[in-house]
């Protein structure tokens, strides 16, 4: 972050523009209208006031194909740059029908016959054929996808800048672990640190859980962290756009007595070779589906991939999605961040590690320690 | 939850400790009332807010990105008691929420094809084919599978039962709003404390998500806004509407002595948002001039104050702020004289939108509303002033919940 509010560098925007417009082309859209923060940003290459969760949708952005041109919901020109002139502007408004008037006029120069949009609402799926008439409007997604899924050098770069930052705040927190303070004070700890550095955009909020099994905790229920506890940290922040993950689980030491973690720790060990081992060049997502049946550990709930980028990205590898996970491909440029989770009935070791995919394979983007690499074998 | 500030407690009713279930037992009461005079069989949320209103679960809110893979999903039926969940959170919200077992299921990925089918193939064991649904938000995927998803398209708008459901709010839902803004409160008190000439933006940040994460926030809402207002519009960026550029995003710009602060951000707790305006000046005194654009600002405030009570409609409120000022929209004309506040930051009722006056005389306050009232004081020239005072609307006037002084302006 720097001191004033600049657009995405010109190499970024260019690049990904490009990318956009030949996706445009390969699946026959004339127009793109965005409602997504991620693919707004992407088109426009504007930084935007960063919110929590899901937002309605709205045309935050619209891409001409003919053109190449993005106009862009802005009330203002901070941020944005010099390829968006001033009446490609249009403000916020609460009115829909002003959105309307506003797409009719992109509309009116581009007579479009097939228009994708990221997502859509009742209002909209009533609004968007008033101002496109004669138009079909469809789910632009596959296109945003295949724009999006490869990293260029420069998003790789900005991944790497946003996992810095991630694995700072990662460290500042571990290093106030210990018995006594709270799931909520440690978190207190990582945001302090991200924004010390300059990055005031979380990517992850539930950021510390203590993950034994303890028949007493939801007696207590204080989230305190006590000796021999597993505590798992879930770092994720967004700097410039680019969202960068990594987790670790810290034991809280001393350790219980007769309670040693350090088997749940090689079992973690033995799953990460082989998750890790599954991310060749090309492969199938459904690899990393089955790194867990080979190692013989049970698959977590949610995902145990997820694609970065502009925030987070696909792929979305999770068990629940079997075919989807068989049909992804990991090409080169794909950054993903992996999650490895074992647990018995003492709790849960799992950790997250961004990797980009190579033409010589799996690179791993982050470093942040693990207690079994650097302390484990002393202390058990 | 710690100790909040209790005298306005009795005016409104509001329970020293919150009764979740309770409250639920009321949204859902209320939730099918309004369906049934709708006429809809089946409400599908997506939005975290609504899914936070029909079930009670709230979570740490991610960025957007993971938001809308990953996000938990409500499905309401008008002839069931209690609402379905889809969530990635079942060991979390299973031992909070008073939902029977057979109503909790794992998560949906709704943005993926595979997840879309899986979850069409859910609900047609929960409803009728030939049952009407209304639904909030479409995915991409959604939509692409619009012929198979929805019986109709465009299909019926969860709004019209959602928006009336959520403007009224009961005494265990002001509590937890309450809460919230008592944590943001104590969270800001330590960053002005702290604040001085070469502190940048992001410092300021640094310190309110820290006090505010070990207050017990459940997360960030807002990335906060520090905008260092200058002394003229013209040094502020170009506009569409000629109007104030703010917000303006934070970055590491160090803050000098004198500098005027419009500060804006909010929390969530337990899927409450809060709200918190006002203007500071960095390590000085306000000047004459300063102090009177806050008393010209407190005489706006004052005047919408007086009129806000249950019954008057937003047109009254936006007359009185135009009255007190001499000014034709003394508040920021691409946002709101003021807003509603509770499950987003940012809710109905809007007062003073571009929606113009025939929307504001129309739209008439309730009791029990919330409302936040943020006119604005522009002196072009030598800058401004702006705070924010979060109001509950009561049958005879109203009740402030914002409990924060206006310093360095004096009280």
């Amino acid at each position: 972050m720097a001191t004033e509010t600049l657009p995405d560098h010109k190499a970024l925007r260019y690049a990904r523009r490009e990318r956009a417009l030949a996706a445009m082309e390969a699946h026959d859209l004339d127009l793109l209208v965005l409602g997504r923060v991620a693919n707004i940003r992407y088109v426009s290459g504007v930084p935007v006031l960063w919110n929590a969760g899901t937002r309605p949708f709205g045309p935050g952005a619209v891409l001409v194909r003919a053109t190449g041109e993005v106009h862009l919901m802005s009330t203002w020109d901070e941020g944005v740059p010099e390829e968006i002139p001033h009446d490609h502007l249009y403000g916020i408004t609460w009115n829909p029908m002003n959105y309307v008037a506003v797409l009719e006029r992109i509309g009116a120069d581009v007579r479009p016959h097939r228009v994708g949009t990221d997502a859509t609402s009742p209002l909209f799926a009533q609004l968007l054929p008033m101002a496109f008439p004669g138009a079909a409007i469809v789910d632009g997604g596959p296109a945003l996808r295949d724009a999006k899924r490869v990293k260029t050098n420069e998003e790789v770069d900005a991944i790497r800048g946003a996992l810095a930052v991630a694995e700072a705040g990662l460290a500042a927190a571990v290093a106030e672990l210990r018995p006594g303070v709270s799931e909520r004070e440690l978190a207190g700890v990582f945001m302090d640190a991200m924004a010390t550095r300059g990055v005031t955009t979380p990517a992850t909020q539930d950021v510390v859980r203590i993950t034994t099994v303890d028949a007493d905790r939801g007696a207590r229920g204080d989230g305190r962290v006590h000796a021999g506890d597993l505590v798992a940290f879930d770092a994720g922040v967004v700097a410039d756009g680019y969202a960068g993950e990594v987790g670790r689980t810290w034991p809280v030491e001393p350790p219980r007595a007769g309670a040693s973690v350090r088997e749940l720790y090689d079992r973690w060990e033995r799953l990460w070779d082989r998750l890790l081992d599954a991310c060749r060049p090309g492969a199938a997502g459904s690899g990393l589906l089955e790194a867990y049946e080979a190692a013989g550990e049970p698959l977590p709930r949610g995902p145990i991939g997820r694609g970065l980028g502009l925030g987070f990205d696909d792929p979305v590898i999770v068990g629940d999605l079997p075919d989807t996970a068989a049909k992804e491909r990991l090409d080169p440029g794909v950054v993903v961040v992996l999650t490895g989770s074992v647990t018995d009935d003492r709790g849960t070791v799992v950790a997250h590690e961004a990797v980009l995919i190579t033409p010589d394979g799996p690179e791993v983007l982050s470093g942040s320690p693990f207690w079994n690499r650097e302390r484990g074998g002393a202390t058990t | 939850m710690t100790a909040a500030p209790t005298d306005v407690s009795s005016l409104l009713g509001i329970p020293e400790r919150p009764d979740p279930a309770r409250m639920q037992r009321e949204r859902w009461a209320r939730l099918r009332a309004a369906m049934a005079d709708k006429g809809i069989d089946a409400l599908v949320l997506l939005s975290n807010s609504n899914v936070t209103y029909a079930t009670g679960a709230s979570w740490p809110l991610g960025d957007a990105g993971r938001g809308n893979v990953e996000r938990p999903v409500a499905v309401v039926l008008a002839d069931d008691d209690m609402p379905h969940l889809f969530t990635p959170f079942v060991a979390d919200v299973a031992t909070r929420l008073d939902l029977d077992a057979d109503h909790l299921h794992g998560p949906t990925y709704l943005d993926v094809d595979e997840g879309v089918a899986a979850f069409a193939a859910a609900l047609a064991d929960l409803l009728p084919a030939t049952a009407t649904m209304a639904i909030d938000d479409v995915t991409g995927a959604m939509h692409g599978a619009r012929e198979t998803f929805f019986g109709e398209w465009p299909p019926r708008s969860a709004s019209d039962v959602m928006g009336p459901a959520r403007l009224i709010k009961s005494p265990d839902e002001l509590a937890y709003l309450r809460h919230g803004l008592w944590i943001t409160e104590q969270a800001m008190a330590d960053v002005q404390a702290r604040l001085a000439p070469g502190a940048r933006q992001t410092d300021l940040t640094a310190t309110f998500l820290h006090r505010a994460f070990e207050l017990g926030a459940e997360a960030n809402v807002l990335d906060p806004i520090w905008q260092v207002m200058p002394d003229r519009q013209a040094d502020l960026p170009w506009t569409t509407h000629g109007d104030l550029a703010c917000p303006l995003l934070s970055t590491e710009r160090e803050l000098e002595r004198g500098d005027v602060l419009w500060v804006d951000t909010g929390i969530s707790f337990s899927g409450f948002h809060s709200d918190f305006g006002r203007t500071w000046v960095v390590g000085d005194e306000p000047t004459d001039r300063q102090k009177a654009q806050h008393q010209g600002w407190r005489d706006i405030n004052d005047a919408v104050v007086s009129v806000l009570r249950a019954g008057v409609s937003a047109a009254d409120l936006t007359a009185a702020a135009r009255h007190a000022s001499g000014v034709d929209r003394p508040w920021m004309s691409h946002f709101y004289l003021g807003h509603g506040l509770g499950l987003d930051s940012a809710e109905a009722p809007y007062v003073g939108t571009d929606l113009g006056d025939g929307y504001d005389l129309r739209l008439v306050l309730e009791a029990g509303t919330v409302v936040v009232i943020e006119p604005v004081v522009w002196d072009e020239g030598h800058s401004g002033y702006r705070s924010e005072n979060v109001f509950v609307v009561t049958d005879d006037g109203c009740v402030n919940l914002t409990d924060y002084p206006y310093d360095p302006y004096g009280d």
